[in-house]
């Protein structure tokens, strides 16, 4: 009963994983509705709603009736919101992602201030929550945790899937081959191998541009590698934008930490992290997405956030793992020499 | 036996930095590079004077498509090399309207905010042995009553009414070459430093 006084974590920690579910289908359907509300722009643009068809009629009263309590002028009003994960605009303020500035720099081989200012939010958001854009922004994750259980269904059936281990280092190769490739080609390279910004252009290509491009081709390549190969692959050995989050929140402020006197060396947290990382021996390092599945999933709730610049070292086995199996058996004793 | 061991992890590591780079080859492969028209591939208004300057500044995240009123931005999808998703107009499809919205929300310096009458996409280029009222097949004048710079861009010959003439103050927004009614397109977007007048040799 000790225990239970000590280290309780609050209790929303174990909800945040589904408001990170929440989150992720809330960029998505963004994503989504963005290209339409530009469709949408484009035919009040036009003034001529007599000649569109039937489908563009339909698109255009549906955002319409979307729109028509926010704004009077539409055409004009939102373009308040553009643009995707890779690089977009809200009331003015643009935010790009850091590796997209990163491969700017090294495509150009010289700055440019804005993009900076542009890319610094995020990057100090990730300097203080870790590698937070890949489990709760990131459109492209949404496809692949969903692919991820997909897989589970499939090996449930009995098909034989993948499951090969890569060292988790190989995306910082990737990172920098990315650069250096990009130096040589004088072009942004990332941008068309690095999932978000693929699956956001595609979207947006496949609605208001008339069809798919290559990106859409790479990325269903990636999702096939996820499934066959290892799972979730792409985002624990090859994604450049991993990498580059992972070696910026590598002294994030906000980590998960295992409280060892509740712990009871069950091993669902190392199973359910989609990194391969090992929480059980508070091992999470840089590459910690903060996603907190692994919080949800603990069911002696030996998880909490907590503020530090790094992680404990390992603290031992979890004292109720010993504990736990003693008491249930002496319980188990009693109930049977009560009966 | 020490240098078997050091060739072992020279081969090793050629190999991992070869996988690395992959995704990147495999990127490549699926837009191969073409060769693109310039009349039917122009940049953006505000662009980079030098191509190869705003292939490397852009950063290809689409919001310049994303906001253009007519729809007129369209992007290397499946092909173009290294210059995949970045943007272009086609002003066969649809010309600019110069209403500068790209050139706003342009997170990089691809594109810079520039006046309307100093953009430099091009300079529209008529061909007088195919353009109707050129060759006296009627009148016409859609070219002149579309641009939206006024005369400065184009306006109609001296001595002659309805014959087009492009003037220097013209940008290249492709809005005539959108608008032209003759199948062959006689008024075409061409390199700023080009000439008005299509070149003919006899």
């Amino acid at each position: 009963m000790q225990h239970e006084q000590i280290n309780k974590p609050f209790f929303l920690w174990a909800h945040l994983n589904k408001l990170r579910w929440l989150s992720l289908i809330f960029v998505f359907s963004v994503l989504i509705l963005l290209p339409f509300l530009h469709l949408y722009q484009t035919y009040v643009a036009a003034h001529a709603y007599d000649l569109l068809t039937p489908d563009q009629k339909g698109i255009y009263d549906t955002m319409e009736w979307l729109t028509s309590p926010l704004t009077d002028n539409p055409e004009t009003d939102l373009n308040q919101l553009k643009g995707t994960t890779w690089s977009g605009t809200i009331f003015g303020l643009k935010l790009s992602d850091p590796l997209a500035l990163v491969g700017q720099l090294a495509a150009g081989l010289s700055i440019y201030w804005p993009l900076v200012l542009a890319a610094l939010i995020p990057a100090v958001a990730t300097m203080i929550f870790g590698r937070f854009f890949c489990g709760w922004i990131c459109p492209a994750s949404l496809i692949y945790e969903l692919n991820e259980t997909l897989a589970g269904w499939l090996r449930r059936v009995g098909v034989p899937l993948g499951d090969r281990k890569f060292d988790r280092r190989t995306k910082y190769l990737v990172l920098g081959s990315g650069v250096i490739i990009s130096v040589f080609l004088g072009s942004v390279a990332f941008a068309a191998v690095y999932p978000p910004a693929i699956v956001g252009r595609e979207i947006y290509y496949a609605i208001a541009q008339g069809g798919f491009g290559a990106g859409a081709v790479f990325f269903l390549l990636t999702i096939l590698f996820d499934l066959m190969v290892a799972r979730r692959g792409f985002c624990r050995y090859l994604c450049p934008g991993g990498a580059l989050y992972s070696l910026l929140g590598r002294y994030r402020l906000f980590r998960i930490k295992r409280i060892v006197e509740t712990c009871n060396d069950c091993r669902k947290c190392n199973v359910v992290c989609e990194f391969n990382l090992d929480p059980m021996h508070d091992d999470f390092g840089q590459e910690c997405n903060n996603c907190t599945a692994c919080i949800a999933v603990c069911p002696t709730d030996a998880l909490t956030f907590t503020v530090s610049i790094k992680d404990s070292p390992f603290l031992g086995p979890g004292h109720l793992g010993h504990e736990y199996r003693h008491v249930s058996h002496e319980a188990e004793h009693e109930t049977a020499a009560a009966s | 036996m020490k240098r078997r061991h050091f060739l072992k992890r020279f081969v090793y590591s050629l190999v991992v930095i070869i996988g690395a780079s992959l995704p990147y080859g495999m990127s490549r492969l699926l837009a191969p590079a073409t060769r693109s028209d310039r009349n039917k591939y122009l940049r953006p208004p505000g662009a980079l004077a030098d191509d190869a300057a705003f292939i490397k500044a852009c950063i290809g995240c689409g919001a310049c498509g994303e906001v253009c009123p007519p729809r007129c931005i369209e992007f290397y999808q499946r092909s173009g090399g290294s210059q995949v998703n970045t943007p272009f107009i086609n002003p066969e499809d649809k010309g600019c309207i110069l209403c500068g919205y790209c050139m706003e929300v342009c997170p990089t310096n691809a594109l810079t905010v520039t006046p309307r009458n100093e953009i430099s996409m091009g300079i529209a280029q008529i061909d007088r042995s195919a353009c109707y009222p050129w060759v006296d097949r009627g009148v016409c004048g859609a070219c002149v009553s579309v641009c939206p710079l006024g005369e400065t861009a184009i306006g109609f010959d001296f001595a002659n009414f309805y014959r087009p003439v492009v003037q220097k103050g013209c940008v290249g927004c492709g809005l005539c070459v959108e608008v032209c009614p003759e199948p062959s397109l006689p008024i075409r977007i061409v390199e700023m430093s080009g000439s008005t007048v299509t070149p003919h040799r006899i």
